[in-house]
This record gives structure tokens, C-alpha cells and sequence, in this order.
């Protein structure tokens, strides 16, 4: 039984490619005032946390939304990111400034390494892969106490000043994370209309079909993979500039990459503005949820976040961007 | 020799029980072919359950896989006439998030309720089982001994019933099958809720050997895939061969390997099996490549 494509992806092709529409820049510059001027210190830190979880749902949507590489590892980027740029700063006293790229770059050759071991495997067993490939990281992260200080994680002193990319107002974070949030956003957005884009598309819905038309499938796989896994260490950067400390058991923990994949696959797979929408809207709640409820509820937040994925995926396969894209679909085009 | 023969014999015991935990996985992955990602979290569910009853009534685990695989069944059909069911006529991509999602969701359901405690039952044997010049727990024993019924009594069902012959037709050509009379989505619900029970017992087996607690599925489910994987899907007996080589790999490694890393050894071996031999032991072509892009 051969399926035809539509069937067999639900992922849409984009219709307009790369343009951004004013509903795109309604929404960014809508949140970004709100979250600068509208918000008490308090909510800021949502804000700070929506945009960057925003971005590192992006990340992954590059691999997994555009490529078909479906993660469920990116926490183990995530993490080297965070610990590269922390471990130069603390031990070599090199400023973050630089220090975020060497951990994007790391990381960019670690989602590479990943692609090319998984260079044969598909579906089930390629996510299950990158997961275990993250619990191997998680565990050395934990063991290495020399290098990470183990169990225990890693402080950066606060002290306040723009060589140690540390400040004291949270609006400085806002405008930190949406710089990210943009920069990945762009990077996503240009992927949309262009050949490399269509290249990806193709290794995600027919491999076979995809080289024989002539994309060497492995040489896209593993860009796809080093692009993704570099952004995402290179938020794991800045999440570790804004929290100042690092706890391997929550910075690679298995929870951290569904939470990507979570976000991106709510807000629509495979589109740009999907995991954006996913972030605005599951972040500040899951957030408000946790800071209502108390933090003594382990886990309820990923139980409604679950829940919510089963019946998105059920019943809304195209996420919150494909529902938006059908009720605005028999009128006039956003 | 003597301590290297322990090793080896402990260690074949013990891959029987995972490969019993394995063939609830072979029913559904290798030959039902639905992804189900949840199902180191069944695993960990039934463990609850067998480690309740044994508490609160002070029975113990094996008395306690009376209830557990009925229930399991039962859990086994209602998961998969809510969360697989309305997966299966869509995009493979939907089966593999919905049953993520399941897992989460179990996964953090049981941390709420249950805490991150490690939670036990005391040993049920008082003495080890003196064979030559080898020790055994009685509970590895006895656990081997199911597993060894079992894959015969799996043997029998898929291969001389009318139930076997029909999923086999089923698998073959679901549409062929339906044309046949076999009423194909009761076929589908009857081999998922029969792989959970299995599960079930396993986990009662499994209960007095190692500990229950929230993410104990997460260690099981890759070696479960991997026994499928290894085994070629599908195969019962090559499930009970994986799953004996990975027990003898895992307690010679655990012996002659820093301790340290031996929390390391399920996802190291995932990837190694994963690297050099994804189509099984006995090479079955495209075990490990099969999936979304098919």
C-alpha cells in the first residue's frame, strides 16, 4: 500500500516562500513592547523564557520539522552550549561574547557527529539514538565533576557588566532573547522558499525519490543537523547567561528535549511561525501554572503539556499554524 | 572460570527476563509495526501496580501478576483504542508523538503520585539456588523458567491458532486480510492489548529482581528495542537469543568495566547495535531502517 505524499506528510509545504507577512511582524513587535515596557519584573521573566524557548523550538524545527530528523537528544546541545561558554569564562576567563560561538560551533560538530553515526537509521530508531546519545552526554556531564563540577553544576558569579554579558535589568534579557528569537527566525524563514529548504523537504518526504533526483540525502541530513544543533547551543548559552547556574540533571535532561520537540510540534512542524506560536502561547502558561500551583507538584506541568500533545497531534495534525491556516483559508490570505 | 561461568549464566537469566519484557514489544512493534514508545512506561506501571498489591495485601509480585495481566489487557486495549487507533490511518510521524506524549504523560503522572522515590519488595526466597558450582537468586530462576514457557506458548499462538494465522494475514495485507472476513481493527486491538499483558507479567517477574521507580522505563525500553531489533522483528525466539546475549554482555561489562559508566551501558549498547548491526543479529534486511519514510 503506497501512500501518497499528502498522506503520508502532514507537514504542509509553505505556500509564499520566505516572505514575511505584516502578521509575522504584528506579532514579534507586539510581544517585544509588551514584554519591554508592559510587564513587571516578575512576568519579564516568562517573556525571557517564551523567547527563548521560541527560538530553541526553531532550532529544532529545522531538523526535525524540515528534515524529518526528529529529536528527542537536543537537550544534550543544549547543554554543551551552556557548559563550553561557562567553562571558557570561568577557566580561561574568555568573555561569553566569544564564548557562545565556540559552544555553537562545538555543538554544530556534535549534531553532525550524531547525523553521520545515525546516518542509516530512520524513524523509531533514530529518535531512540538521539535520545540515548543525550543520556550517554547526560551521564558523562555528571561523572566528569572536574570538568562540569558534577552533580553539583556550575556557578557564574553575578557580577553585573556587559564583558561578562550579565545585567541586572530583566529587560536587558528580553532584548537578549529576542535578538536570538529574530536571528533563528530569519535563518528559518529563508530556509522556507530556498533550494536548500526544497532539499530538506525532499530527505523528509521521500529519501529515495530525493536522491535520485540528485540531493545527496547524508551531505543534508548532517547540515541539517550541525545548523540545528548549533543554534540550540548557542541558546544554551544564553540560557546560562541568564540563569547564571547550571544543573546538568534539568540542562540535559530527556524532559528538556521533548519540551523542544513539544513546543514545535503544538505550534505546527515544519512552518516558521509554528514553534513561535507554540512558545507564546504553552510557556507563559505552563509558566503561571507552575508559579500558582507551586513548584512541590513535580511534574504536573509536562502532564498537561503531554496531554495536550496527544490531542494536538490527534485531532489538529498541522498544530496551531495549520488550524490558523484553515480558518484563514477560504478568505483572503494573511 | 568459575567467576567468568557466573557471570555468563547470571547474565543469560537475567536477558531472559528482558527478553519477556521484550515480546510485548515484538507483538506490537516488530509485528504489528505500531511504534509504541510508551511501552517501557507499561512496563513501569505494572511494576506499581505488582509492588501495591504485594504492600497492601501483603502478597507477593507472583500472586500479583493474577491481577496485573488482566489489567494490563485491559489497559493495553483502552490505550489503544483512544491514543493508537485514530494514529493509524495518519502520517507514521502522529503514532511516534502521540505515544511520546503517553510517555510523558505517564512518566510525570507517576512522579506526581508516586514521587522519585526507588521503591522495593522484600526478597521472596530466602535462599539462593546452589547449581554445581554456581549461585542463583530463585527469582531469576523462576523468572527464566516463565520466559521459556512463555516463548513457547507465543510460538504455538502465532504460528497454530486461527488468532496467529490471522494476524499474520493481517500484517501481510490488511486489506487482502479484510476481504478474507478476518475483521482486521479487532485483530490490531487483541495483539496490542495481548503485548501489554505480556508486559504485565513481565513486570511482576521483574519486581522482586530491580526497583520501581518513575523513569524505570526510559533503561528498559531502549534494551527492548534493541532485543527487537537484534532478535529481527518480529521473531519470538530471536527475541529470547537477543535478549540472553544482551544479560551476558551487560553482566561480563558490568563486572570488568568501571561502575561508575555502568549506568552509561543500555544507551552505549543501543547505539553500538544501532551503528553495526541495525538489521539483527541473524541480519534480517532493514530492521532498523524501517519507519516514517516508508
Amino acid at each position: 500500500m503506497r501512500e501518497s505524499l499528502s498522506a503520508r506528510s502532514f507537514l504542509v509545504l509553505p505556500q509564499r516562500g520566505g516572505r514575511v507577512s505584516i502578521f509575522e511582524i504584528a506579532i514579534f513587535a507586539g510581544c517585544f513592547v509588551f514584554a519591554t515596557v508592559g510587564l513587571s519584573q516578575n512576568f519579564q521573566d516568562i517573556a525571557v523564557l517564551s523567547f527563548l524557548w521560541a527560538g530553541l523550538a526553531l532550532a529544532w524545527n529545522i531538523a526535525g520539522g524540515f528534515a524529518g530528523l526528529i529529536s528527542f537528544g537536543h537537550a544534550a546541545f543544549f547543554g554543551i552550549g551552556a557548559y563550553t561558554s561557562t567553562i571558557l569564562f570561568l577557566h580561561f576567563g574568555l568573555s561569553p561574547w566569544v564564548g557562545i560561538w565556540c559552544g555553537g560551533l562545538l555543538t554544530a560538530g556534535f549534531g553532525a557527529l550524531l547525523a553521520i553515526i545515525c546516518a542509516r537509521l530512520r524513524g523509531p530508531f533514530f529518535i531512540l539514538s538521539t535520545l540515548a546519545a543525550a543520556e550517554v552526554v547526560r551521564i558523562a556531564a555528571l561523572n566528569w565533576a572536574s570538568l562540569t563540577g558534577g552533580p553539583e553544576g556550575l556557578s557564574i558569579p553575578p557580577a553585573a557588566g556587559m564583558a561578562n554579558m550579565v545585567f541586572m535589568s530583566k529587560t536587558a534579557y528580553v532584548i537578549m532573547m529576542s535578538v536570538f528569537l529574530v536571528a533563528v527566525y530569519a535563518v528559518t524563514k529563508s530556509l522556507e522558499g530556498s533550494r536548500y529548504g526544497y532539499y530538506l523537504y525532499s530527505v523528509r518526504d521521500d529519501v529515495d525519490a530525493a536522491s535520485a533526483a540528485g540531493v545527496n540525502p547524508s551531505l543534508v541530513r548532517t547540515s541539517a543537523m550541525a545548523l540545528s544543533a548549533g543554534l540550540t547551543g548557542i541558546g544554551g548559552s544564553l540560557f546560562a547567561q541568564y540563569f547564571l547556574y547550571l544543573d546538568p540533571t534539568f540542562i540535559i535532561s530527556p524532559d528538556l528535549s521533548f519540551q523542544f520537540a513539544l513546543l514545535a510540534a503544538v505550534g505546527g512542524l515544519g512552518t516558521a511561525i509554528g514553534p513561535v506560536l507554540g512558545s507564546f502561547l504553552i510557556t507563559p502558561m505552563s509558566e503561571l501554572l507552575r508559579s500558582y500551583l507551586g513548584y512541590q507538584v513535580a511534574g504536573l506541568h509536562l502532564v498537561i503539556y503531554s496531554a495536550l500533545l496527544i490531542v494536538v497531534v490527534l485531532y489538529f495534525p498541522g498544530g496551531i499554524a495549520g488550524a490558523l491556516t484553515r480558518i484563514a483559508g477560504g478568505r483572503a490570505k494573511l | 572460570m568459575t567467576t567468568l561461568g557466573q557471570l555468563i549464566l547470571s547474565g543469560t537469566f537475567v536477558g531472559g527476563i528482558y527478553a519477556l519484557m521484550s515480546m510485548g514489544l515484538t507483538l506490537i512493534f516488530g509485528v504489528l509495526r505500531i511504534v509504541n514508545f510508551a511501552h517501557g512506561e507499561f512496563l513501569m506501571l505494572a511494576m506499581y501496580g505488582a509492588w501495591a498489591i504485594t504492600r497492601v495485601f501483603g502478597l507477593n509480585p507472583y500472586i500479583a501478576a493474577m491481577a496485573i495481566v488482566p489489567a494490563m489487557f485491559l489497559f493495553g486495549a483502552i490505550v489503544h483504542q483512544i491514543i493508537v487507533r485514530p494514529a493509524l490511518d495518519k502520517p507514521h510521524l502522529v503514532v511516534v508523538f502521540a505515544t511520546m506524549g503517553l510517555s510523558i504523560f505517564m512518566q510525570n503522572a507517576a512522579l506526581m503520585i508516586m514521587t522519585a522515590d526507588l521503591w522495593d519488595v522484600p526478597p521472596i526466597f530466602s535462599h539462593s539456588v546452589k547449581i554445581g558450582p554456581f549461585y542463583f537468586k530463585a527469582e531469576l530462576l523462576l523468572g527464566f523458567a516463565v520466559t521459556i514457557l512463555c516463548t513457547l506458548f507465543l510460538q504455538w499462538l502465532i504460528r497454530s491458532t486461527y488468532l496467529g494465522k490471522a494476524i499474520r494475514a493481517t500484517v501481510q495485507d490488511g486489506e487482502a486480510a479484510m476481504l478474507m472476513g478476518i475483521p482486521v481493527p479487532r485483530i490490531f486491538l487483541v495483539t496490542f492489548a495481548t503485548g501489554s499483558a505480556l508486559v504485565g507479567l513481565a513486570a511482576c517477574l521483574m519486581m522482586p529482581l530491580f526497583s520501581v521507580f518513575p523513569t524505570v522505563g526510559l533503561n528498559f525500553v531502549l534494551i527492548a528495542f534493541v532485543i527487537v531489533v537484534l532478535g529481527g522483528m518480529g521473531s519470538i525466539e530471536g527475541a529470547l537469543i537477543g535478549g540472553m546475549c544482551i544479560g551476558v554482555v551487560q553482566s561480563i561489562s558490568s563486572y570488568y568495566v568501571a561502575p561508575a559508566y555502568g549506568q552509561m551501558f543500555y544507551f552505549i549498547l543501543f547505539l553500538l547495535v544501532m551503528i553495526f548491526r541495525p538489521n539483527g543479529l541473524l541480519g534480517q534486511k532493514g530492521a532498523a531502517t524501517i519507519g516514517i519514510n516508508d
